[in-house]
């Protein structure tokens, strides 16, 4: 049967290898991804000589076809030296090896997607751009993101934070035609103000993170899409910044925000919700 | 599964020697989602409208969003003067005293009703929000008062927490 | 026995439409189907989009949540400035309108609430328990004070940066309850 399992592992492997190329590089390069971590024999060739380095994982699980059985913690133990770096490459592992009912969103493995937000030991952030805490012999936590509707095991349901991210119409608007009838121009100056904003990719770590959107999601429009909101009110191109302002300016869009900052503290990217909603306040403010 | 998983597993395990570790591999651990008591325990998920229909936008209404917001940071850094000013000078200017105790009454106000709006969702529970907001209302009234008759009858209120203090 | 199944549809569809395009195609599934092992027999039905949608809405009745204060970085819930804001103000606010209330019906109850009455209470406190109320009293005070500034100055856009934010919240803590003893034991 093991057999079995890893001749379809291996063969699933090469299948995925000739559709994306890309994947064949990565393979190549020395410890890396978790194309490789397919392909358990040529790792653990490597690894044998080196004593087994052992690190467990408390997992939430959650199963929607048993619904009335309690979430649970489940621990998987393996061993660092034949897994990649990040934490996703563990869950990788763990899915590959032992447990393929573990389920997690996962796509571009280099934090551009957003798919694999979920709180890691107390915070949230993405699986793949977060280390494992190596040195650190406490067995690591995995939760789904935090105050969400759970749809299987760290899979949350994120339908209403996209209908908000809808609700604050995240495109340019504009009524008046370029002057040159091609292209709508910036200046430097007003291109910089959008650095920050436009590189949100919408994992929602920071709005899952923030203890007023726990308690308020259904009015709250939270952090995340309160900086996409902050991204079309700084572009100089956009014309209906009065309505955009108009949109928020109730008790609830906007100013459930009580700059708790778990929003900035938490981003995955590095950007700064707490700074945009802050801008947000200040424009609306007089 | 689990069994075919486990017998995978055996296998990689004694290969590579840590069979211990891998064996405890897959136990489990109860976990309380909830807390014991949680006070308001978020309702069952229901989605309004199709997942590509967009959340509905409230109106505008600025006394409760900007108007309110600005009002509240106007009252909050008026009073850092007015707390620090009265201990350091010693001044007993029952005037200040009085407008230094309007400005905390609408501060305690103002914040009460904030943790109303958070807490107590207008949607869920609308007869027990609009409760709380009037028994703020009646206590905000109640407690002017109060220090209307404390001002009037009394040392004023800097006076008298410099004796409690001093006392 | 599913490419021997999948051969059999092929051979009845090419009896019925002979379309060597199709064809070809079905060759290939069978070729397929040798290399892959996995076998997926599940019956599949057709749903309208809403009868689709019904059991979506069905399913999501009995999602559990996630757990949230109960796991997140203690450090940014349990001794989060801002949750202190709201408790300190909340206990100040409170302690006011409650002292209202009960000055209010003091004459018709006989209670004794004027300040000499209670400078007086106080000061027959033992020492100890005298500065223990005053620390009590002062620290969330201090701390209310100090973090009612730093959101001030928050709300002017300052100090949003990670580290300013972090350590912004320790220097809190510890400067309020500097100041706090301060008041309790010096003023």
């Amino acid at each position: 049967m093991a057999a079995l399992r890893s001749s379809s592992s291996s063969s699933t492997a090469r299948i995925l290898a000739s559709a994306r190329p890309a994947f064949r590089l990565s393979a190549a390069a020395p410890v890396r991804g978790f194309a490789q971590l397919a392909d358990g024999a040529q790792q653990s060739q490597t690894a044998t000589d080196k004593p087994a380095k052992m690190k467990t994982f408390q997992i939430y699980r959650w199963n929607p076809d048993t619904p009335t059985e309690k979430p649970r913690m489940q621990s998987y133990t393996i061993d660092l030296n034949k897994t990649g770096p990040m934490v996703l490459d563990a869950l990788v592992r763990i899915k590959n090896e032992i447990d393929p009912t573990l389920t997690f969103r996962r796509s571009c493995r280099e934090g551009i997607c957003g798919s694999c937000a979920m709180n890691i030991n107390g915070t949230n952030t993405l699986a793949c751009l977060c280390r494992i805490p190596a040195e650190d012999q406490a067995e690591t936590k995995i939760y789904p993101l935090p105050h969400t509707y759970v749809v299987k095991d760290l899979v949350p349901d994120l339908t209403l934070f996209y209908k908000q991210y809808k609700s604050i119409k995240p495109y340019l608007q504009r009524d008046t035609p370029s002057p040159d009838g091609k292209e709508y121009r910036q200046s430097k100056a007003e291109r910089k103000k959008l650095d920050g904003l436009y590189e949100c990719i919408l994992c929602a770590c920071c709005s899952t993170s923030c203890p007023s959107y726990w308690w308020n999601s259904e009015e709250y429009l939270g952090p995340a899409i309160l900086l996409q909101s902050y991204r079309w009110l700084a572009d100089s191109r956009d014309e209906r910044k009065a309505e955009r302002h108009d949109a928020l300016n109730n008790s609830m869009s906007l100013y459930r925000c009580h700059t708790i900052l778990n929003c900035t503290r938490t981003c995955p990217k590095g950007l700064n919700p707490g700074l945009a909603i802050a801008n947000i306040k200040k424009e609306l403010a007089f | 599964m689990a069994s075919i998983a486990r017998s995978a597993l055996l296998k990689q395990a004694a290969s590579a020697s840590v069979r211990p570790a891998f064996h405890s591999s897959l136990r489990t651990a109860a976990f309380h989602t909830t807390a014991r008591r949680a006070l308001l325990p978020p309702p069952p998920q229901i989605i309004e409208g199709s997942v590509n229909d967009a959340a509905p936008v409230p109106p505008p209404s600025p006394s409760h969003g900007s108007y309110h917001w600005t009002f509240d940071r106007l009252v909050a850094g008026a009073l850092i003067p007015m707390t620090v000013v009265p201990f350091a000078a010693g001044s007993l200017n029952p005037t200040l005293d009085a407008i230094l105790c309007a400005t905390l009454l609408i501060h305690s106000h103002t914040g009460f009703k904030a943790i109303i709006v958070d807490y107590i969702p207008q949607k869920r529970m609308p007869k027990i929000r609009m409760g709380f907001n009037w028994l703020t209302n009646l206590a905000t009234a109640v407690v002017g008062l109060a220090l209307y008759e404390f001002e009037t009858s009394d040392v004023g209120l800097v006076e008298a927490i410099k004796r409690v203090w001093a006392a | 026995m599913n490419t021997q199944r999948i051969g059999t549809t092929a051979l009845r569809r090419v009896a019925g439409n002979p379309n060597s395009f199709f064809t070809g195609n079905v060759a290939k599934i069978g070729f397929a189907s040798h290399l892959n092992t996995q076998t997926r027999q599940v019956a599949t039905q057709k749903l309208t989009p809403v009868d689709g949608d019904a059991i979506t809405a069905k399913q999501r009745l009995v999602r559990p949540v996630s757990p949230h204060l109960e796991i997140y970085d203690k450090k940014q819930t349990w001794f989060g400035g801002s949750a202190w804001q709201r408790i300190t103000g909340a206990g100040f606010s409170g302690g006011l309108y409650l002292f209202g209330s009960a000055y209010l019906v003091a004459p018709l109850l006989g209670w004794h609430l004027e300040s000499a009455s209670i400078a007086a209470a106080v000061g027959a406190l033992p020492l100890a328990l005298k500065g223990g109320l005053k620390f009590l009293l002062a620290w969330p005070f201090v701390f209310h004070a100090i973090n009612g500034v730093r959101h001030l100055t928050f709300d002017m856009g300052w100090g949003f940066s990670r580290n300013t934010i972090i350590s912004g919240g320790w220097y809190l803590w510890g400067a309020s309850i500097v100041g706090g003893m301060y008041l309790a034991f010096f003023v």
